[in-house]
């Protein structure tokens, strides 16, 4: 651990994108999840990649962080890639590389579904980079509001998300002040048997659960003393409403949509 | 339950779920095994939890801390997080609910014995069956042949599953030696009035 490690990658900003209402980012994002599993032409790869990529050119969320977002997969889209290249044995042969063949079918197939992968990633990852991890909890929180009819604790659930939001960086920031604490007394994380390393995070998570519920004590009191009573008729801080934006973009992606249909072979 | 133990329990979960965040995290991957698997502490709050309140609390840590880590780190890996949620759920139920039938330290150590059984026989099923299956339908690869899935799950994910029972079993049942007597004093705070 150590101050390299942010964790949450949202990037501030005030663009288009940013300024949605995260219901729409995530009602959109899952049918654009849906639909992209329907493409199976050049064109409609197209419509659909123009669509992922002019999200992400006008969130104004610089180049770097977007590929760091796209780290972890890399190594899956180009191993997807090289998969196909090298299973799939139909269509011409496009070039002989010392026996090894390359078929046309097999770039084709590659290219497609590592395309496939990265415009799905790249629209997954749009949304934790322009929304705040607090927005994602409320829009679930609206999102799942019918569930309440089957008295489903959507509210309590929400509240958790959001108490543990809140705590992440506290606790990140604890966890490294204890082992540290614990290493100037001697315990030794990084070295020693395998068994040793597990023993020695003990002393790491007893004070971590301790300070845990003493933190869980002060809270629950300090909201009953500001009148906490549950769900029932709570008001909020920030409201999330349904702008302009979002309907431009509704129109956009039925636009979308149709595209796709039309294009498709 | 009181209104204000019930909130005390929220918060307290709440917290648990962001400590098994972070845990997750500071995981470290094991030599001979893929980076994809990874062990980590993050099953021991819940693991708490479950102990000290009900099965459905280790449940609760469990989903809390799969979605933090979903929202944190961006979809790029749904099934991984869904199956980690799985495993999850199957190792801390079953420990849980055999000490809740004999409170004893002894019930514990077979509940997790118990425990990591089902956790490593139900993961190696569900992964042929959907696990596998789901990523490489996620991946576009060709549907895997029975064959490379078998070695898959008895050379990875196996002997995975058991190791990481027998690591967080262990030091679980260090841990839960060192803080029995403190669980316990909470328990009868909590369960009374916060």
């Amino acid at each position: 651990m150590s101050n390299s490690m942010i964790i949450g990658q949202y990037v501030p900003g005030e663009s288009f994108v940013h300024r949605l209402d995260p219901r729409s980012k995530i009602a959109i994002i899952f049918f654009f999840v849906l639909i992209v599993f329907f493409a199976n032409s050049v064109m409609s790869y197209g419509l659909l990649a123009l669509f992922a990529i002019g999200a992400a050119a006008s969130s104004k969320v610089p180049l770097p962080y977007i590929m760091k977002g796209l780290k972890p997969v890399w190594f899956l889209i180009i191993f997807t890639f090289l998969l196909h290249l090298i299973v799939t044995k139909e269509g011409d042969v496009l070039y002989n590389l010392w026996g090894w063949k390359i078929y046309e079918e097999g770039l084709v197939q590659g290219a497609a579904i590592s395309l496939r992968f990265f415009l799905l990633i790249l629209v997954t990852s749009l949304l934790t980079l322009t929304t705040t991890p607090i927005e994602i909890t409320d829009a679930i929180e609206e999102l799942l509001g019918p569930l309440k009819k089957i008295r489903f604790p959507v509210h309590e659930l929400a509240l958790m998300m959001s108490i543990s939001l809140r705590f992440i960086p506290t606790l990140m920031q604890e966890t490294e002040k204890i082992s540290k604490a614990q290493a100037s007394r001697g315990v030794d994380f990084r070295t020693g048997s395998f068994k040793d390393r597990i023993k020695a995070v003990i002393p790491l998570l007893v004070p971590l659960f301790v300070s845990a519920f003493k933190r869980a004590e002060e809270l629950a009191m300090a909201m009953e003393a500001r009148g906490y009573r549950g769900g029932e008729g709570r008001t909020k801080l920030r409201e999330l409403s349904i702008s302009k934006l979002d309907y431009y973009l509704y129109a956009l992606f039925i636009l979308l949509i149709i595209g796709l249909f039309l294009t498709r072979s | 339950m009181n209104q204000s133990s019930k909130l005390f329990r929220l918060i307290i979960l709440a917290l648990f779920g962001s400590i098994s965040m972070v845990l997750m995290l500071v995981n470290f991957p094991l030599p001979m095994l893929p980076p994809y698997l990874k062990i980590d502490f993050s099953e021991i709050p819940a693991l708490i939890a479950a102990i000290l309140f009900t099965p459905v609390a280790g449940i609760v840590v469990e989903g809390l801390k799969n979605t933090l880590y979903l929202i944190y780190t961006g979809a790029a890996d749904p099934v991984g997080v869904v199956a980690n949620f799985t495993a999850g759920v199957l190792f801390v139920v079953p420990v849980a609910m055999i000490y809740h039938k004999f409170k004893s330290t002894k019930s514990l150590v077979s509940g997790l014995v118990i425990g990591s059984i089902i956790m490593t026989v139900a993961m190696s099923v569900l992964n042929y069956f959907l696990v596998l299956p789901a990523y490489s339908w996620f991946m576009g690869w060709e549907t895997m042949s029975a064959s490379v899935k078998w070695t898959t799950i008895i050379a990875g994910i196996l002997p995975f599953n058991a190791l990481k029972g027998i690591i967080v079993g262990t030091l679980f049942v260090l841990l839960f030696a060192k803080m029995e007597p403190w669980l316990k004093q909470k328990r009868v705070r909590s369960s009374t009035a916060a």
